[in-house]
Formats: C-alpha cells, structure tokens, sequence
C-alpha cells in the first residue's frame, strides 16, 4: 500500500474526558484527516523531551475535514502526559501508518467485534461503511462509550459486560457465538480489533463456523515504519511486522 | 558560508560523519518516505548473518527511563537473501554502505568478510558485530571469551581488504584492552558501544517485560557512558571510531565529534523521530556557522582534558 505518510505538528482543538475510561482528544491536520483509513493508525510523541522518547501508537477514532479525533484510555506515562494536554498545545505526529481493513466487501455482511482499545477503529468503520453489527465487549457500564458517539453507527450495537452492568453478562464473543449459530454464517465477514485473548477467541470461533475474518493485531514497537523488527507477528508465511505488513491480517494467514 | 564535513576513514571519503547505527535504519528503504538517505555520509546494514536467523520472541521491545530495552536477536535473512535482494537497491542508492557483519564462529565471521570482498562496488567498510546483546553464540554470550573475539577478528582480516570496524562494548570487558586486541589483529577501527543489557520487571507478572531477562538497553540513557569509552579509544589510539549510543541531537553529536569521533551513527533516536539524521546534521552546520568553523576537522578531537584532577576517573 504505497499511500503518503506525514510527520508533522498539529494544533490540538480539544482534549476531554468523554466518560470514566476514555479522553478523547481532536487535533487540526488537513494531510492525516484526508489520508487515513479504518485499521490505520497514528505514531505520535507525546512530548519533546527524552523521557518518555518513544512514540504511542494510537488507532485514530474518527476524521472530519481537517479533523482527526483519537479516543485514548490512560493506561501509562505516555496517555498520561496526553491527557494533560490543552487546546493550542502542539504534538508531533506520524502517519498514516499500515494497512487497512477491508473497506468493501461485496455481498458478505459486516460483523465488528472490538473491545477495550479496539473499540474506537471499529466505531468509525461502522460509520463510514454498511455494517450489520457492531460487538462492544468491555468489563462494565462505565467503560462503554458514551450513547453520543455511537449515533452515527448504523449497524445494530450489541454490548457485552463482563460483570453484567449493561448488555450480555459475559464476554463479547458469546454475542458473536450466537449471531453465527442463529444466521448463516457464511453470510458474514469479521473484523476485530481488541485485547489479544479476545481476538483469539473470535478467531477460534470464527474457524469453528468457517467465517472469514481480519483481525487488528498490535505488538510493543519502536519505530512504527517497519526498520526496528520489535513487532513482529507469526504468520503462515513467516514473521511480518505489524506497524509495515499489518496491523490488519487475515484470520488464515494468523499463526496462534 | 559552506561548511566542509567531508569525513576521511583511511581511503574512503564520505560526505559528513553521520551515518546510522546497525539495526535502527531498516533493512532497504524503509525510512525512504521520511528521510533522503542519499544525504548520509554512509548507512551501516542491520546485521547479516551467515543463515537466516528468525530471532527471539515477542515482546522485544520495552521502553524504560529515556530509552527502551530491545531483544531482538538479530533476525534477519540470511546473507544470501541480503545479496540477492537488498544489494541491488544500495547499489542505486549510491551511498557508502558499511555491512554489519555477525558470525557464530570464527569461520563465519571469515566466510562473511569474504563474500562482501567480493562486493566492493557497493561495500565500502565492514562492522564486525562482536557485541549483539541478545544471541548466544554472536553476541555477548558467545564473545565473552577474548579468544574468540581474536578469532573473528582475525577469520575477517585474513578474508578481506575493506576498512574493517570492530564494534565492541563494556559489556565484553575491558573496552580498551580489547580494542588494543583487535588493532592488533588489523582492525582498521573501532565501533563504539553497541547497547548495554539491561532488565526491566513488569509488577503483575513477575517477569521481564521482554520476552528475555535481558535486553539492549539504548536511547538518551547510555550517551554519557558511550562518550566516555569513545574518549577514551580515540586518545589511546587514534584509529578511526564509529561513535553510537544514545546519540539524540546535535547537540549530543557535537560532544561526540570533540571527543574525536570519526563517524556518529544515530540509532535509537531513528525510531522516534524518522529524520533524526538530518535534523543532527543541519544542526552540527549550524553550530560551524554559528562558531566560524569551515572545516568540521577543526572541531573533531578538540576536546580540552579536565586537567590533572582527570587522571583519577581514567579507567
């Protein structure tokens, strides 16, 4: 996928608490809000200094002409220093980086299984393309994403908690377990970001009903444009790295 | 006011000093859409190996106080797949390319140097990789022996004419006692400091935070320690030094260049931002200008001894 990558600094426009997990933060680029694309994602240094020095990998949450929104949970040093940030403050950022998920796809219906960190890619892809579900997996109520952001989804929203708070008690995929019990399976076509045991449970079940799928499968790294070899993901084929060759595999091609 | 950075090691002339240490610029272009590597003074390759290694687990990668912990053990292709694919595109490239070369014995070492002696078109120098961190039988493990190291050293003088780099690191010992070993042996140079294994312990699991215990600890952390020891060689030997580890910003890259580094090569910093290497550059011509330095030999090895009081932290 040889599309354009930028590096540059962005103006943020807002950067606020949306619920008890998540900020959501809106920054200014006319290049990244045009370019990007569901599955990519964003490497951005959350400050100039040398400690923290890496970049975060972010999935973008949603773009607007000349707008990209990312949603983030504040999970170590480096969301912590973003969730600091204000309106005017400037961050460096990269990307697009790595492929996307498939954005058509013809006569197979549209299941979207995302938890925790998966949720925000697969938002917008429910958004932007015909969707028949959206799968929301998270431990309880508080973690869900606000009604408000998921208006413009119009696929139908299943939730799951694991303590029960809202929606099916239990994990996301016996939602999924039973849409494809239910339907026709062969009907369907998979895409699924989240926690890795997740995504293993959805592929195993994917397999078991023989649907096909993508998964969004994410790896400590360093550089973010295939040079370091930190992140790299067993595939059929060998090791690829998920920030050049992924993040987005085929479940088949995926060595567990 | 045009500064000349034009970097001299034996017979080969390079445009300026900064070039990329072994590992952090990718295997061919994949730091083509950020940067234009044709304005480094060389590229040194990620480390070949004589077979194709598939490297150590994941997680390799692990971010501790400015810098990060990698175990990536020195995956890579092999050095058949290197010549028939990767060599090609350098050749276009144009730019010096210095290879990276890692054996699990002192025949391979040898068997490496041989076949990119036959590459002299495109391989202008050598780094013979005696330090990996992260594989047994390459790396530190493996080299911990100084009898092994004389080996290798001596398997790639015997193979080859091309300027040949050792890259060492305190982790092999005695950074000065090995590097009067392997000049001795003909290196032309020394490489300096390669990463320095650390450990890192996540809370929950009890474990390292790597898919090893140790790691190669790099970045920001470890620059003060590899100035030292790029020092320290060049005032007790005066042969060419490929200076690495930690090196962040011009201002990093000057200190570097007083204390008399031939050649600065930009590691970590690649991964955080992709034109490092530029930015660095334009950074020490801004300094000539600023200082009136016409000639960056002018300001290589300038650097003032603490005087007397010194000589008490020399080793």
């Amino acid at each position: 996928m040889a599309n354009k990558k930028y590096d540059e600094d962005v103006y943020i426009l807002e950067n606020k608490k949306v619920n008890g997990k998540y900020f959501k933060l809106t920054f200014r680029s006319q290049k990244l809000s045009r370019n990007i694309k569901p599955g990519q994602f964003l490497y951005v240094r959350v400050s100039q200094g040398q400690d923290p020095y890496l970049r975060r990998p972010f999935s973008y949450f949603r773009v607007s002409p000349s707008k990209v929104e990312i949603l983030y949970e504040v999970l170590g040093r480096g969301t912590s220093i973003l969730s600091g940030k204000k309106k005017g403050d400037v961050f460096r950022v990269m990307g697009p980086i790595g492929n996307t998920f498939t954005e058509k796809l013809g006569k197979k219906k549209r299941i979207l299984v995302a938890g925790g960190v998966g949720v925000p890619p697969l938002v917008f892809l429910a958004e932007q393309y015909p969707t028949e579900y959206l799968l929301i997996g998270t431990k309880s109520k508080a973690e869900l994403l606000p009604k408000s952001e998921l208006k413009k989804v119009r696929a139908r929203v299943l939730c799951s908690t694991e303590d029960g708070s809202y929606g099916t008690k239990g994990r996301v995929t016996l939602l999924l377990e039973k849409i494809l019990k239910d339907q026709h399976p062969g009907e369907f076509f998979i895409q699924t970001c989240g926690p890795k045991p997740m995504m293993e449970a959805v592929i195993t079940i994917a397999a078991k009903y023989g649907v096909e799928g993508e998964a969004s499968w994410d790896e400590s790294m360093a550089c973010g444009v295939g040079a370091c070899l930190g992140c790299m993901v067993k595939t059929k084929d060998g090791l690829k790295r998920a920030c050049a060759d992924g993040p987005v595999f085929k479940f088949e091609d995926l060595e567990l | 006011m045009k500064i000349d950075l034009t970097t001299r090691i034996k017979n080969l002339v390079l445009k300026n000093p900064i070039t990329v240490a072994s590992g952090t610029f990718g295997t061919t272009d994949e730091y083509a859409g950020y940067v234009d590597p044709k304005k480094l003074g060389a590229i040194i390759t990620k480390t070949i190996t004589v077979k194709p290694r598939t490297g150590n687990p994941m997680p390799r990668i692990c971010e501790t106080s400015a810098g990060m912990l990698n175990a990536i053990g020195l995956q890579n292709k092999g050095i058949a797949d290197f010549i028939e694919h990767k060599i090609p595109y350098f050749k276009k490239l144009g730019v010096p390319l210095i290879v990276s070369i890692a054996g699990e014995s002192a025949e391979e070492f040898g068997k490496l140097a041989k076949t990119f002696d036959g590459l002299k078109d495109v391989v202008k120098a050598l780094e013979v990789n005696l330090s990996c961190p992260n594989v047994e039988a390459a790396g530190v493990g493996g080299m911990k022996k100084q009898e092994r190291i004389t080996d290798a050293v001596k398997a790639v003088r015997d193979q080859t004419g091309l300027i040949a780099f050792a890259k060492i690191s305190p982790e092999l010992g005695d950074v000065l006692e090995i590097a009067g070993k392997v000049l001795g042996q003909g290196m032309d140079g020394i490489s300096l400091i390669n990463t320095l294994r650390g450990m890192a312990v996540d809370l929950r699991t009890r474990s390292s935070r790597i898919a090893k215990d140790f790691g190669g600890l790099s970045g920001p952390a470890i620059k003060p320690v590899a100035l030292r020891y790029v020092y320290q060689v060049k005032k007790e030997f005066k042969v060419p030094v490929i200076a690495s580890g930690g090196i962040s910003n011009a201002q990093d890259a000057l200190e570097f260049l007083i204390v008399g580094a031939d050649l600065l090569a930009i590691g970590t910093a690649n991964f955080v931002e992709p034109q490092a290497t530029l930015q660095i550059l334009k950074g020490i011509e801004e300094f000539c200008r600023k200082e009136k330095i016409q000639n960056l030999n002018a300001l290589r090895g300038s650097y003032k001894p603490a005087g007397e009081k010194g000589e008490g932290c020399s080793r």
